[in-house]
């Protein structure tokens, strides 16, 4: 049983076949990198994992679980969460406050909860916040706790999606160009904080332009192109490949 | 005196009424030009229930008319799960005026245009309130009530989680919470609110008419948050009082009656444009 299966996952919007009889599979604990032009399908098969796009048809399966048909939420249940290329943080709120709305099952997250025992919650939001610092020391932004997100740099703000994703819990990190857009300093941090993640039992697909970072991290690399699997090994033999790199780097297929 | 008093009572149920539009249109993000059609819907209950040939006590009425404006702000906003942004300002708007023709044409629930005169003032330990100082009694309660809960939401993990609703729902739901769970709940507090301060304007003028709950008093309602400032208990408690004594505070300017009452009218837009262009956040709120 494969930890994540990807089978025959077809999806169109209109004329266009975003997905073209997708198939692949990962391993538990390892660090598979999605790999391809632009257009290739990468976003496009993460919104069908995660639950936020249906299938045509294929399917999906977590752990030998058919994952057809869960919403989001009931798929970060089942231990799959993912970032988002653009982001998404919550601008108005502050760094914890941020990694606080991924920690799952708070009390007082419900209005009877946060006006008929306010005390039990504030007695629990200690303890809440205690873990949500712990994990924003895990990835070096313990010192901007207290910041709001509009005010951090690039840099930190990609950390904190991690950080908000690491909060839910999940075992199986969906992350959308994690490296895109980083200065040389922020690089290195996110390249050793996903190479922690991996050894604290983590599974992580990532979608990655940058091939230095791909080469650095990746333990697979998975080649999309136009919506379908076209090959699958290590860094080496996918950068080895002419015809993989003449589509990657502007050719003509 | 009566007269201070009775702006000081109108004064609390409009702050209970900015709560709950405060808590809809700012914290949520839920941008509804609906919400006086909730307060009428509150207010004619109450006046029924206490002029039926056995009318009910007041409390129970106003019980009633809390629970039914709960349910009703659930179902109102319902749109806004679906359609967002603009999308639901048009639907809510779209609501209000079906409300409004409602409240005109259907005489024998609302007595039409012509209103219902003769709502009964309730009683307290059988004493029968009809001086607005006596009023204050009840109304203060109620309002300190709604203050603390209004209070309480915001700074629990709730309302952060309604905060980040409003600024990204995908977001939200990408990390495992129930969205859709999270924007009933704060329907339905605040329609709660919106009812029984409703219930409490029918119950203290003793006669009321559509005109106090048509689209004017919506967008009154919306121009009381944003003046004394969204997403902040402070911001609730300062708009309405001010939003209130405004046409009161313009009738000191001595003028002449034909051209005050275009003046005032006047003068209440400009200041409405005056804050949006250089404070939009209000006085003590956070920008929307």
């Amino acid at each position: 049983m494969s930890y994540l299966e990807v089978s025959a996952v077809n999806v169109s919007f209109g004329g266009l076949r975003a997905l073209n009889d997708c198939n692949f599979t990962i391993e538990a604990g390892k660090i598979t990198c999605l790999v391809g032009p632009n257009g290739a399908g990468k976003t496009t098969i993460f919104n069908v994992i995660t639950g936020f796009l249906r299938a045509d048809t294929g399917a999906v399966s977590f752990r030998g679980e058919k994952l057809a048909g869960l919403s989001p939420q009931e798929i970060v249940d089942l231990g799959i969460a993912r970032s988002f290329q653009n982001l998404r943080l919550f601008s108005q709120l502050t760094a914890l406050d941020n990694v606080l709305i991924g920690i799952r099952g708070q009390f007082g997250e419900t209005i009877f909860g946060a006006v008929l025992r306010p005390f039990h919650t504030v007695k629990t939001q200690r303890a809440e916040r205690a873990r949500a610092m712990e994990i924003l020391e895990h990835v070096g932004l313990a010192a901007k706790a207290g910041t709001f997100v509009r005010n951090l740099s690039y840099g930190e703000q990609k950390l904190l999606t991690v950080a908000r994703l690491l909060a839910t819990g999940a075992d199986l990190l969906l992350l959308d160009e994690p490296a895109s857009g980083m200065s040389a300093d922020a690089l290195e941090e996110i390249i050793a904080l996903l190479k922690r993640l991996k050894g604290e039992n983590k599974t992580l697909l990532v979608v990655e332009h940058n091939t230095r970072v791909v080469q650095r991290i990746a333990d697979t690399v998975l080649f999309l192109h136009q919506g379908h699997l076209m090959a699958e090994g290590s860094v080496e033999e996918i950068t080895s490949n002419p015809a993989l790199t003449e589509i990657y780097f502007g050719g003509t297929i | 005196m009566d007269f201070a008093f009775s702006y000081i009572v109108l004064a609390l149920i409009y702050i209970l009424l900015g709560l709950s539009t405060n808590l809809l249109v700012g914290i949520v993000g839920i941008f509804s030009l609906s919400q006086a059609a909730v307060f009428g819907v509150g207010a004619y209950i109450v006046a029924n229930l206490t002029m039926m040939s056995a009318p009910l006590p007041f409390f129970v009425a106003l019980a009633v008319a809390g629970l039914a404006c709960l349910v009703l702000n659930i179902l109102s906003t319902l749109p806004s799960l679906r359609v967002s942004g603009h999308y639901f300002v048009v639907t809510s708007f779209g609501i209000q005026l079906l409300a409004s023709a409602i409240f005109e044409n259907w005489t024998a629930g609302t007595g039409g245009q012509n209103g219902m005169p003769g709502i009964p003032a309730p009683s307290l330990f059988g004493a029968e309130l009809y001086t607005p100082l006596a009023f204050v009694s009840i109304v203060l309660p109620a309002v300190a009530l709604g203050c603390l809960v209004f209070w309480l939401v915001l700074r629990s993990p709730f309302g952060r989680l309604l905060r980040a609703i409003r600024e990204d729902e995908l977001a939200v739901a990408s990390v495992g919470k129930q969205v859709l769970a999270a924007k009933v709940a704060a329907a339905a507090l605040a329609g709660a609110f919106a009812g029984v301060a409703g219930g409490l304007f029918a119950a203290f003028m003793s006669f009321i008419d559509p005109t106090s709950f048509n689209l004017d008093a919506s967008v009154l309602l919306l121009s009381m948050v944003v003046i004394g400032g969204a997403r902040t208990l402070l911001g609730s408690i300062v708009g309405p009082p001010i939003v209130l004594a405004l046409p009161q505070i313009i009738t000191l300017i001595d003028l002449p009656t034909t051209v005050a009452a275009p003046m005032r009218q006047l003068v209440y837009g400009v200041i409405l444009i005056a804050f949006m262009l250089f404070r939009s956040q209000g006085l003590f709120g956070e920008r929307l």
